[in-house]
């Protein structure tokens, strides 16, 4: 299973409006990225070069592992979905 | 939405413990929203596979397990203690698990989640669906309804059950649970479906008819505290791994490469081979039993199922959606009991709490309230293995040279991989924990 292939074997209904909203600022400061590891969509990306962090919340599995880890409740915005958006799984 | 939005009760989530509440309110006469954001209840749930017994469920529908939609029904279950490269495994495999009642079933969640639903729906429960519940309505300090995201207008009631499963934002916004969680509290889950003819799995796993196979696994996680587990579908197989966040956040590993790595363990790549991923899903689950329960009710609100912390993880099961459902029919009832007495205070809606103290949910978490702090000791997720492993190879092992006399070999071992003093500590712990 390759985790960049998420799109062809789980469905999403993605919305434009994302409904996690990260300050990038307070990861740079962050002494652990707990999230960039612990996220089983690989939704986080730091890149050490550029010191900077990139949250991309399309393929967004809505488990909720980021809301926990995150121990500066980096944040601005954590809700699940507008109705209807989001995650759609079939059989699991 | 305008004030004709109003009902007898809210409902927000519609998973097995929204709907199990729903379901009994709305039997009762009372007119009651199960609001739910997905397109579709269970749209958005997932679990690792094992329906357990609903007692409260059979007791609404005697005729439960003929018309819910199940899977297979698990007689023989298993655990397997796994390294790197080898497994020891148990199984017990025993008759009445192959009668009815019978003992557990895997299901879909998409499936079962949508049914329950449907069943409350048919009991005269309004079901609203596209619909995430964004703020709480509050009169004169208590709770008075709901708004919904991106929708004008709110729904109300007297009294609102917050059934949104573990981050319940709603039980939040009500000052019902901690504003944050401690990551040692909490697990994910990742899991992927595999599809598999149906032949293919009655061979493999040695099943005929209906029958299905529930296998845990200790080890196998890289080192992160965790499990795994593998339960056959009728035609397909649901591998996972659980971890626990406290551990996973500091190991730098990702749960889609330990996930890989399983499934690529000689001995489980032997049990999935020649199916294809089909899905790919993951989920929080609240772990910290006993002392992770937040307040069960509040001023207009009542808390059932994951968003009250009620699972049960042991590690040799877990056990989730039979106490969500179980504590959904509760609070329907604590919620059938304030609309007679007409008080829904804290102090009105206080039946559901000894409702709750007196149900197999709150004893079993009780019971088990050592559970998670076993959990917690690396040496079950290493060592043991480990220790098992390596203590069967070399029982089995042929190599002219003379056994050495059991017990001892099992101290030998142990005293190399665990030290004796630690064993000792541990099964001290495990002892009092089960
Ligand atoms: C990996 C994993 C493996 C598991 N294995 C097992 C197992 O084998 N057996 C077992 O019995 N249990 C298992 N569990 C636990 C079980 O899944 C849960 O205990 C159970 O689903 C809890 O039910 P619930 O109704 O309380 O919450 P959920 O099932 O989480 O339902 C909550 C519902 O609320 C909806 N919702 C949330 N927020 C909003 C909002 N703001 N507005 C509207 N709707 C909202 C969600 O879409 C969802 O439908 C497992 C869990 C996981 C994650
Ligand atoms: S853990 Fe929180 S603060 Fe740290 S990098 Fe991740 S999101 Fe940012
Ligand atoms: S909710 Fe889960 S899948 Fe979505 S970004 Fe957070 S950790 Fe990743």
């Amino acid at each position: 299973m390759n985790i960049d292939e998420i799109f062809d074997f789980t469905s999403f209904t993605i919305d434009r409006e994302p409904h996690i909203v990260l300050d990038p600022q307070v990861c740079v400061n962050c002494d652990n990225r707990g999230c960039t590891n612990s996220c089983p969509a690989r939704c986080y990306t730091w890149s050490e070069e550029e010191k900077k962090m990139t949250f991309v919340h399309d393929g967004c599995l809505e488990c909720g592992t980021c809301y926990v880890v995150c121990h500066r409740n980096a944040f601005t915005r954590w809700r699940y979905p507008r109705g209807g958006f989001g995650v759609a799984y079939r059989m699991t | 939405m305008s004030s004709a939005y109003s009902f007898d009760a809210i409902v927000v989530g519609a998973g097995p413990a929204g709907s199990s509440a729903a379901l009994t309110m709305a039997r009762a006469g009372l007119k009651v929203a199960l609001v739910e954001r997905g397109t579709f209840p269970g749209e958005k749930n997932m679990f690792g596979g094992v329906l357990h017994r609903l007692p409260s469920l059979e007791e609404v529908f005697p005729d439960f397990w003929e018309r819910a939609p199940l899977e297979r029904h698990i007689v023989k279950k298993g655990v397997t203690f796994m390294t790197g490269d080898s497994t020891f495994s148990t199984t017990i495999e025993a008759g009445n698990f192959d009668r009815p009642p019978y003992n557990g079933y895997t299901i879909f969640r998409p499936r079962f989640d949508r049914w329950l639903a449907e069943e409350a729906v048919k009991a005269g429960a309004t079901l609203i669906t596209r619909a995430t519940v964004d703020e709480l309505v509050i009169r004169n300090g208590q709770v008075a309804g709901v708004t919904i995201l991106d929708r004008r207008g709110e729904l109300t009631a007297p009294v609102v059950v917050a059934a949104d499963g573990v981050l319940s934002f709603t039980a939040k916004k009500a000052g019902l649970r901690q504003p944050t969680f401690d990551p040692g509290q909490m697990a994910v889950g990742v899991k992927a479906l595999i599809d598999m003819p149906r032949e293919m799995i009655d061979d493999r796993f040695g099943l005929v008819r209906d029958q299905g196979f529930a296998n845990e696994f200790v080890g196998g996680t890289g080192g992160v505290r965790g499990g795994g587990f593998l339960y056959t579908n009728y035609d397909s197989l649901s591998i996972g791994l659980v971890f626990h966040l406290g551990s996973l956040r500091t190991s730098g590993k990702t749960p889609y490469d330990l996930l890989n790595a399983f499934m690529e363990q000689p001995q489980v790549d032997k049990m999935i081979r020649g199916g294809r991923l089909q899905e790919y899903s993951a989920h929080v689950i609240p772990e910290g039993g006993y002392a992770m329960i937040p307040e069960l009710v509040g001023d207009g609100i009542i808390v059932a199922g994951d968003a009250a912390a009620l699972c049960n993880a042991t590690g040799l099961n877990l056990e989730g959606i039979n106490l969500a459902s179980h504590s959904g029919v509760l609070a329907g009832k604590a919620v059938i009991a304030a609309h007679q007495a007409g008080d829904f205070s804290r102090r009105g809606l206080q039946v559901y709490r000894q409702l709750m103290d007196d149900s197999y949910v709150i004893k079993d978490l009780k019971l088990y309230r050592k559970a998670p702090h076993m959990l917690h000791n690396d040496r079950i997720y290493n060592e043991y293995p480990e220790l098992v492993c390596g203590m069967m190879e070399y029982i089995y092992r042929i190599d002219g040279a003379p056994k050495e006399n059991l017990s001892k070999l099992f101290l030998k071992t142990a005293r190399e991989k665990v030290g004796l003093k630690n064993l000792a500590a541990d099964a001290f712990s495990a002892w009092r924990a089960l």
